[in-house]
């Protein structure tokens, strides 16, 4: 599982908030490269599923406030890292989803854009529960 | 491969007929789906080499029915080995030979199957486009955007409930059937906007979904040519998707319709759009889509958005509003309104409806524009941000935050 991390800033910077928007093309432009990369992942056969997650201004929290729960709106500050959307492949090894994901370095953004901190993504083997037991 | 290429519209259309055909004379809706598509596949490699037969209709029954009987042997083997009583052999023979077989009717049945109440909304759906559509479950499963893993299992649920509830494979009674043509026309509906509703990223497959929908809707209008309804959706999806190649920008961004290139509006699907409608108008009290088609009419037949009928589209508004009680109606209604009285007249309107549709960014949005159209500049920006806010589309936040973004900096 790929993970890909967004904060609200990030956000509200691709929806076209506040002062640092990005402008339509460059949005267009990064919206067909994840295109890109999404279809040539079905074409190999790898992709198994991916999805995007909406604003962290959407989220809700669910918590246990002495032993009731209790649900927060919007948890998140504007600028912590939160998953963003998860792309699932199926490949030959853990070096490969390495290389699939690597290829994001690549992401088209705005010269001047701001960057929260270090960009980064996240890749984790999915635990396969019924492995050994099919035999 | 010397041969040329099948045109796919010719497998798409025959496969409803196919599979009506195949069910009717032999039932076991489930298996003659798989055996159908393994006909289509035939087709597909050996025409191309050894030419189109004289009846490709015949040719894929009895190839199809050929297919059945093996799956159909299989399973029963497989039944037997389980000690079952195979009490389900094939429950009926071929029709006799003095009655025309009909081919129309049978899709139309087959129709009225797959969009059968018992059934979810998103089954109907599925069912729909895989049994009528000819669509592959992985087609499908991209147009929805979920793995096709889920999409095959909702088939499966779908074609073992049928099986399960023993619903006939025959006309609904008479009684029934205004009811089963208005859950064909909804379930048509449901697919048509959800190819319309997406505007950018993977959504390329999804227009596809609207063109699907369009020639569902078509094959229903030709099976069912007097129905002024049938016509009438046809109309409103026609007329509806016309406005698409203007709906978006170069890079994805929308465009109201006021800000449309209106020379960029399909003509030809405009006017086949209004021949239908006044087809269906005169046929007696027009139902909600027939009205919808109208709407949308006016809005197309408009050379400008100045020139736009607003009484006349206020007016049908009015009457949509009394046979259902829809908010989002009621909003529509409040656009038209402000058009003819003014936008605080349509303010109040829109403000009696916040208890309906608080949640609903639909609702800040009108408000916003109400409010930008009567001058309220700076309430206008907020119920921009306000609707931005409760939008999970990203596309719509994008156009809510631009035009915030623009009244903040006149000029």
């Amino acid at each position: 599982m790929i993970m890909l991390f967004g904060s609200q800033r990030d956000y509200d910077a691709i929806t076209g908030k506040g002062r640092d928007a990005w402008p339509v093309e460059e949005v267009a432009a990064m919206h067909a490269f994840m295109e890109k990369w999404n279809r040539e992942l079905v074409e190999s056969g790898e992709f198994v599923d991916a999805q995007g997650l909406t604003a962290p201004v959407h989220a809700r929290r669910i918590s246990l406030r002495d032993g009731a729960p209790v649900v927060t709106d919007g948890p998140y500050a504007e600028t912590q890292e939160v998953l963003a959307g998860y792309t699932i492949v199926e490949c030959d090894s853990f070096d490969r989803a390495t290389e699939i994901a690597a290829r994001l370095a690549d992401t088209p953004h705005p010269a001047g854009a701001t960057t929260q901190g270090e960009w980064h993504v996240d890749i984790r083997p999915i635990a396969e529960t019924t492995a050994g037991f099919d035999l | 491969m010397t041969g040329t290429a099948v045109p796919e519209d010719l497998l798409r259309g025959l496969a409803p007929q196919v599979l009506g055909a195949v069910v009717r004379r032999y039932g076991h809706f489930d298996l003659a789906g798989d055996a159908v598509q393994e006909a289509l596949l035939a087709a597909a490699r050996q025409w191309p080499d050894q030419g189109v037969p004289g009846d490709p209709r015949a040719w894929l029954i009895t190839v199809a029915a050929r297919r059945l009987t093996d799956l159909l042997r299989a399973e029963q083997a497989r039944r037997r080995r389980e000690d079952a009583v195979a009490q389900w052999a094939v429950r009926r023979t071929a029709p006799p030979a003095d009655r025309v077989p009909a081919d129309a009717d049978d899709t139309l049945i087959l129709l009225f199957l797959c969009c059968h109440p018992a059934l979810s909304p998103a089954s109907q759906i599925a069912l729909t486009l895989r049994a009528v559509g000819g669509l592959s479950t992985a087609e499908i499963a991209r147009a929805f955007l979920v793995p096709e893993a889920t999409m095959t299992r909702r088939i499966t649920r779908a074609k073992q409930r049928i099986k399960d509830s023993r619903i006939p494979f025959a006309p609904p009674a008479a009684a029934d059937r205004p009811a089963r043509l208005a859950a064909v026309l909804h379930v048509l509906y449901l697919i048509f906007n959800e190819g319309y509703a997406v505007t950018s990223g993977p959504s390329l497959t999804r227009a596809d979904l609207s063109a699907e929908a369009i020639r569902l809707t078509r094959l229903v209008h030709r099976l069912l040519p007097g129905d002024p309804e049938v016509t009438g959706l046809l109309a409103l999806m026609l007329l509806t998707d016309a406005r698409r190649p203007a709906r978006t920008g170069p890079h994805g961004e929308l465009i109201p319709m006021n800000e449309q290139d209106r020379s960029k509006w399909n003509a030809a699907y405009i006017a086949e759009g209004v021949d239908l409608l006044s087809e269906a108008l005169p046929k007696g009290e027009p139902g909600p889509y027939q009205i919808q088609a109208a709407i949308a009419a006016l809005h197309d037949e408009a050379p400008t958005p100045e020139a736009t009928d607003w009484p006349q589209i206020r007016a049908l508004y009015e009457v949509l509003m009394r046979s259902s009680d829809n908010p989002v109606v009621a909003l529509n209604h409040a656009v038209a309104v402000a058009m003819t009285d003014g936008p605080r007249t349509a303010l109040d309107l829109v403000d009696a409806l916040r208890p309906r549709l608080a949640e609903d960014h639909r609702l800040y949005a009108v408000r916003a524009h109400l409010l930008e159209m009567a001058g309220d500049i700076d309430g206008a920006r907020a119920a921009y941000q306000e609707a931005a806010r409760r939008t999970h589309s990203l596309p719509q936040q994008r156009y809510l935050n631009a035009r915030a973004a623009r009244l903040a900096s006149p000029g």
